[in-house]
């Protein structure tokens, strides 16, 4: 009930105190929606790759989105865009394949951002572990300063870490990863470290979770929403 | 690596059949053009939606397919498909998909997988043959689904009809009513004759006389027909054969208290018909054959047939019917080299016939197949009457070799005088073959059993069979031993169902499509066709005659004859690869040249056979 | 190495000479085949169709109820002999010509009529099971001792391997498998009869050491013949004279024409004829394998006399004392484990007595006899391990042919031709391979709550077939007047009172089966013989008062008599 209340209240909050119109179709998008069953709610799944792990060092080099619609995957509206980063991705490329090389007809980050805020006009954002992608992103719009309001997404991490623990197991180190994830829905498992294929992942397995939590006609969004810390 | 792809469905879809054979442009969009769902097993149904069609492939997961009375149809799991039956009948899916195992599903729009069905021809042959097996499963062939028919498709339904003792008056007032060059003449349902135009002119008019005449005086009785069931092209062959421009297309009807069985009408093809339903290269060989008057000439025609061969693998016919097709041309081969022997040799001292066997018999030759056939004659020949048979078979046998069809290394030729037997020695020898079936005896059932008669006095083979029936039929102790020796040769799968290559030293030769894959389910069918005294040779007539008779398993029937189809039609398209890359042309294929569908599909078609044996190892050998 | 060691490895050398020749005639089999175009010699075939044929009974048990019973037991050896005579010669060329592979696929033909058919299919299922019954019996025997585990536990492990062997094996049914089986098996025969020979008179050759004189310790001629001695040895005992017997002559001729009848109606002994190309093969091969089992028949007489020698003299000693029951030997100690020999120290003397009556300490199964021969006679481990691998060849070989006679029968010709006649091909299948389990099942019960021992089962299966399939089997080919009705009668008559007589002698009133109560002084045993009569007699009695066999039945019959010159390949 409180958590409600509070949600409509920063909703609210930040529908007024945006100054871009994307941001704020975004806000209204989620405040409507909040009662809905998550069932009739878009959603798009968002991964982005990084230099590193920590916001305030390391920079965003890509970023993959796919829309969930009707409670369906749609690859056909994926979509994927490379940053323009200052200096190099150094050792990172190991991680998630991307060379300096890839990034010299990349997107600036001003222009990553307004569009990200285009595309999920009409859209919940999702993501595995969101509060990284979501300190990330607020990096950048407070840097560029595009917008101030903290983000909301749903995160599949938090949803399946609060699964465990009713479940009164121990979590075990590395049992929230993504893959980890997955394998307890009996999907299967993705080996490339890429924005695209780990937004892909992350949209599958919600699905899981809300098959798995009851359907998603009995879900509501606001239920799911978690604030960015 | 081009990010904006999905490369864990790409991954997926490139390596499932029948996908991979699909061209990699074509796939991308294919990808593109899913939506992906998760389905948890607290839904129980997989709701379908019947206004919009489309492909189910699962990801992970299992599920179920029954019918709305809960009937197991087909279980499905990781790489496998539903849905695909009401885009193929275009009928509304009434069957229930159950959720085994939570698992992700892609779904392919209809309009997708039509597109590829369009583009790509195993893609579709694929999904066809699934089709095809779930509907057996699901116990009701329709018939509408088998017969992607022939005849029937090109006939025309809508009858008119005329009571043989109407007047010829009637009858010309209703052929130009209804602008018709010929009338099937009907009395109680039955067939008694037909009245064409041509009857009209050449028997009426020409002779002056009137309309009172009655149909049944001026019509021609017991015309040539045509069942439903054959080949457009073996109805061209008839009416070329014969001079005539129309049959009558009948139903075969058994009759109360009378051996003969009734002709039941039900439609009529003409010769424009055919024209213009079909290329008619087959029968322009055919044709030409019987134009020819020497030898060199025929062996020059003959020397089409390879690129009449090659033509029909390309045009992707079915093996079933290329068998049809080249067997016809052979049997007219024959026909003529014997008419022109003749006329050289004068008339034939007694009647005689000339049987074909094994493959010529059954109607599946296929390239380089050997000629096996012999001759009966009315009675024993005196020394005088054997010279002219020697001459006129050796002549055929010789010519026949030249023309492509090499000399049986068993001997089995009409040239052998061991071969001219009269009916009697021949009824004879079936005879002991039967009761006492040694080894050779059952080398030579496997060949003798498959019998035709190609020409000259039919009776005389009639006759023959009919004995051979008689004695095979209930001879319990006979089928136990050509079961037992049918049950020598197995497919070649292995002890994990794998399959098994066969090598020659460290060569590795292949599999035997021909021996270990269609000879098998010829053995198969031939034991239960004798057993059940089945006059026909063809295998998949003889298994059609089973199932209507009920002597065997209808689902054992009809995957024996998809998988027959299957095989043959992989040596056949093998066999024009090899033909194309100048190798030597051989029943063997290399696990190479399989794509993994085709891998999958031939272990199917050999389990199918391997499952036949066990049916009959048990039926007529009483192990198993 | 001991002698458990060493009989794992010849069986198990011998199970792999059956398997290689298996994977190598099926591999080879086709060329080879085609080839020599004559198939197999009637030699090797005499050689498969004796295998078939000695069963467990045979070879473990009969010797035993000789060496037990003397004379009495030679009416086993008589019957069957006779029994095969009269079906490789008389019958089965006939029923071959009639073109059917089952028994009751040819009564249910010859008599026009599914009743008939079902009623032999019935019969034939019962008399499988009993005789069946007796295998099981005897291989659990076999186990029992070489794995040195209670007989129970024997027949429990003799079932899972019959089940496997018929259901899985690859390897029967071809003739060069059967054909090494017989070897193994003559082979584990003879070796003892002929050290024993050697041992105890001189002789190679146990037939002509059966009737010779017996050596003395220092191996010079005693002037005892072994069969006086037995019979001395015997009378001293309290048993009757060896050579002469206890039983009735017309028990003794009851059981002998039952066994012999029997033979000739047993379903899967025909079938084997059936399986040879040419009638004119199957006659010599008969003759071959008659041969062959002679080999072995004539042997057993004086095994069995030998073994009775041996093991009176180890028991009670040389001077018929009895030996202390801590110093027996090893193999009375391997026995008791097996419960199948037991000591009961009845005077309290620790001693060992075997004798008739009061006196007697030793509970001895006559099954073993064959078996501890060997051991009895110090023979070398490797004999002992190879009789081992001979009764199991002979128990295999016969249980798998009979279990597919029976499975076979339940789901072919009961389920799928009577009470389920839509079942697919694939079920039937399913159900075949049931009913082998539940045969063995059945079986195994019988195995372990045996009605008798080995051989007396075994007459028993004869006996009801005798009294069932035989008169209609006979009265097929021969009398193209016995219509269906009369076949029918006779069958469900002859069956009934057999059976009847058999469980109430065996089952129900035990204690009643002595030779004051039998019937004319039958025996179980022997009753077959007199079911067989009163089947005749009621057939044909039915057969006057109904209707007359139909013109086409009898037009067969006499074909199959009178071939009419189309039996053999014509000249030209």
């Amino acid at each position: 009930m409180l958590k409600q209340w509070w949600l409509q209240r920063q909703l609210k909050k930040r529908i007024n105190n945006s100054s871009l119109d994307s941001a704020r179709m975004h806000y209204q998008y989620l405040l409507d929606h909040l009662h809905q069953p998550i069932s009739t709610v878009n959603l798009l799944a968002l991964d982005i790759e990084m230099t590193g792990l920590d916001p305030k060092k390391n920079q965003m080099v890509s970023i993959g989105i796919i829309p969930i619609i009707n409670a369906q995957i749609q690859p056909k509206l994926a979509q994927y865009k490379l940053i323009k980063i200052q200096g190099s991705v150094g050792q990172s490329a190991v991680i998630h394949g991307v060379l300096d090389n890839d990034l010299k007809h990349a997107l600036s980050i001003q222009e990553i951002l307004l569009w990200l805020f285009k595309q999920c006009e009409d859209k919940v954002l999702v993501a595995h572990h969101a509060p990284l992608d979501l300190q990330f992103l607020q990096r950048a719009l407070l840097s560029t300063q595009i917008h101030s309001q903290p983000l909301l997404a749903i995160d599949t991490l938090h949803i399946d870490k609060e699964r465990q623990l009713r479940q009164h197991q121990v979590l075990k180190t590395g049992s929230l990863r993504l893959n980890a994830c997955r394998s307890r829905y009996n999907l299967p498992i993705y080996n490339a470290h890429n924005a695209l294929t780990d937004a892909l992942a992350c949209a599958e397995l919600l699905l899981a979770q809300l098959s798995q939590m009851g359907g998603m006609e009995d879900i509501t969004l606001a239920q799911l929403l978690i604030k960015n810390r | 690596m081009d990010n904006s792809e999905l490369q864990p469905i790409f991954d997926f879809m490139c390596q499932l059949p029948p996908f991979d054979s699909l061209d990699q442009t074509i796939l991308k969009q294919c990808c593109q053009s899913l939506t992906i769902a998760y389905y948890g097993k607290q839904q129980q149904l997989v709701h379908v939606d019947t206004n919009q069609a489309q492909l189910y492939i699962v990801r992970s997961g299992a599920f179920e397919v029954t019918t709305q009375q809960g009937e197991l149809i087909d279980r499905i799991a990781e790489g496998q498909f539903f849905g695909f039956s009401g885009m193929l009948s275009g009928e509304k899916v009434v069957n229930q998909v159950h959720i085994l195992e939570d698992g992700l599903v892609y779904h392919l729009p209809a309009t997708m997988f039509d597109q590829l069905r369009a583009q790509s021809h195993s893609f579709d042959r694929f999904f066809n043959q699934a089709f095809a097996k779930r509907l057996r499963n699901q116990g009701s062939i329709s018939n509408k689904h088998i017969n992607t028919a022939r005849i029937t498709h090109i006939m025309c339904r809508n009858l008119t009809t005329i009571h043989p003792d109407a007047t010829i008056h009637q009858a010309a007032l209703l052929m130009s009513e209804k602008r018709l060059s010929s009338l099937v003449v009907m009395e109680d349902q039955l067939l008694c004759g037909i009245l064409t135009d041509r009857d009209l002119r050449n028997r009426v008019l020409a002779k002056g006389l009137n309309g009172d005449l009655l149909v049944k005086q001026v019509m021609t009785d017991n015309p040539f027909t045509i069942e439903p069931n054959a080949l457009i092209f073996e109805a061209m062959l008839k009416m070329s054969e014969n001079n005539i421009h129309h049959l009558p297309v009948v139903d075969k009807v058994d009759l109360a208290g009378q051996e003969q069985q009734g002709k039941k009408p039900i439609g009529i093809i003409t010769s424009t018909d055919l024209i213009r339903s079909q290329s008619s290269q087959p029968l322009l060989l055919i044709g030409q054959i019987d134009r020819q008057n020497s030898l060199e000439e025929i062996i020059q025609v003959s020397q089409k047939i390879p690129e009449l061969l090659h033509n029909l693998i390309s045009s992707d016919a079915k093996a079933i019917e290329i068998g049809r097709i080249l067997t016809s041309v052979t049997d007219s081969l024959t026909r003529r080299l014997i008419t022109i022997k003749q006329m050289q040799l004068g008339e034939a001292p007694m009647s005689f016939c000339w049987l074909a066997f094994g493959s010529q018999g059954r109607q599946d030759q296929m390239a380089g197949s050997d000629q096996d056939n012999a001759l009966v004659l009315e009675r024993e020949p005196k020394q005088t009457e054997q010279a002219y048979f020697k001459a006129l078979s050796e002549y055929v046998c010789h010519a026949l070799d030249a023309c492509g069809f090499p000399f049986c290394p068993g001997n089995i030729m009409a040239q052998n005088p061991q071969w001219q037997l009269s009916l009697k020695q021949w009824q004879q020898q079936f005879t002991s073959w039967v009761r006492t079936p040694n080894p050779k005896a059952l080398l030579n059932a496997t060949i003798f059993f498959d019998i035709r008669p190609i020409s000259g006095d039919f009776h005389l083979f009639e006759q023959l069979q009919e004995t051979i029936l008689k004695t095979t039929k209930n001879n319990d102790i006979f089928i136990a031993a050509m079961t037992k020796n049918a049950l020598q040769s197995t497919p070649p799968l292995g002890f994990f169902r794998s399959l098994v290559i066969e090598r020659d030293g460290s060569e590795v030769k292949g599999i035997d499509l021909k021996h270990k894959g269609n000879a098998l389910i010829n053995d198969i069918v031939r034991i239960y066709s004798l057993a059940a005294g089945v006059a026909e040779v063809n295998t998949s007539k003889r298994l059609e005659s089973l199932i209507s008779k009920n002597k065997i398993d209808k689902e054992i029937a009809m995957s024996l004859l998809d998988a027959w189809e299957f095989i043959a039609h992989k040596r056949l398209t093998n066999q024009g690869l090899q033909f194309n890359k100048q190798q030597t042309v051989s029943n063997y294929i290399l696990p190479d040249n399989l794509s993994p569908l085709a891998r999958h599909q031939l272990k199917d078609a050999f389990k199918v056979i391997h499952e036949a044996q066990s049916t009959i190892r048990l039926k007529f050998l009483r192990r198993f | 190495m001991d002698v458990q060691t060493l009989t794992y490895l010849i069986v198990g050398a011998t199970f792999a000479l059956y398997i290689g020749i298996a994977i190598w005639s099926r591999a080879g089999s086709t060329q080879e085949f085609y080839v020599a175009g004559g198939g197999v010699h009637p030699v090797v075939n005499g050689m498969a169709t004796a295998a078939d044929w000695m069963s467990a009974a045979s070879f473990i048990s009969l010797a035993g109820i000789v060496s037990f019973v003397g004379y009495d037991g030679s009416v086993y050896l008589m019957g069957w002999t006779g029994g095969y005579v009269l079906l490789a010669l008389l019958m089965a060329p006939y029923l071959r010509k009639f073109g059917k592979f089952t028994v009751p696929d040819f009564i249910g033909d010859r008599y026009y009529s599914q009743t008939a058919r079902t009623v032999a299919v019935i019969c034939a299922i019962f008399v499988s099971f009993t005789y069946i019954a007796g295998q099981m019996r005897g291989t659990g025997v076999v186990f029992s001792r070489f794995l040195e585990v209670d007989v129970d536990t024997g027949v429990y492990i003799g079932m899972c391997v019959v089940f496997f062997y018929a259901v899985l094996g690859g390897m029967k049914g071809i003739t060069y498998t059967q054909v090494a089986q017989y070897c193994v098996l003559i082979f584990a025969f003879m070796v003892p009869a002929i050290f024993l020979s050697i041992l105890m008179t001189g002789h190679v050759i146990p037939q002509i050491g059966f009737g010779s004189e017996l050596l003395d310790a220092a191996g010079n001629s005693s002037g005892v013949f072994l069969l006086d001695k037995l019979d001395g040895l015997s009378t001293q005992l309290g048993f009757a004279e060896y050579t002469i017997g206890s039983k009735s002559t017309i028990d003794v001729f009851f059981i002998c024409g039952a066994l012999m009848f029997g033979t000739a109606g047993l379903p899967h002994v025909i079938v084997r004829f059936f399986t040879v190309p040419r009638v004119k093969d199957a006659r010599s091969s008969a003759g071959w394998a008659l041969v062959f089992i002679a080999i072995m028949y004539t042997t057993i007489p004086a095994l069995a006399a030998f073994s009775r020698v041996n093991m009176i003299e180890t028991i009670n000693g040389p001077d018929g004392q009895g030996v202390p029951h801590a110093e027996a030997p090893s193999w009375i100690n391997s026995w008791e484990k097996t419960g199948l020999i037991k000591w009961d120290d009845k005077n309290g003397d620790g001693k060992m007595s075997y004798a008739n009556g009061e006196t007697n300490e030793m509970k001895i199964d006559r099954d073993i006899i064959v078996l501890a021969t060997p051991e009895i006679a110090n023979l070398p481990a490797w004999v002992i391990a190879l009789i081992a691998a001979g009764g199991l060849a002979a128990a295999l070989s016969t249980s798998a042919g009979l279990l597919l006679v029976i499975s076979t029968s339940v789901s072919h010709d009961l389920l799928k031709k009577n009470l389920m006649p839509h079942i697919s091909d694939k079920k039937e299948l399913m159900y075949a391979r049931t009913a082998a389990a539940v045969g063995v099942v059945i079986a195994g019960y019988f195995g372990i709550n045996p009605p008798g021992f080995v051989a007396a089962v075994v007459a028993i299966a004869f006996g009801l077939a005798a009294s069932s399939l035989f008169p209609a089997i006979t009265m097929g080919i021969f009398s193209k007047k016995m219509n269906k009705e009369g076949a029918i009668a006779g069958m469900v008559a002859g069956l009934a009172f057999t059976t009847i007589y058999i469980i109430y002698f065996k089952f129900v009133n035990p204690g009643a089966n002595i030779a004051d109560n039998w019937l004319f002084g039958i025996s179980p045993e022997g009753i077959g013989l007199l079911g067989m009569v009163i089947n005749f007699s009621v057939a044909i009695l039915v057969c006057r008062m109904t209707a007359e066999v139909p013109k086409d039945v009898q037009e067969m019959v006499e074909a199959i008599r009178f071939p009419k010159g189309s039996g053999e390949a014509s000249n030209h």
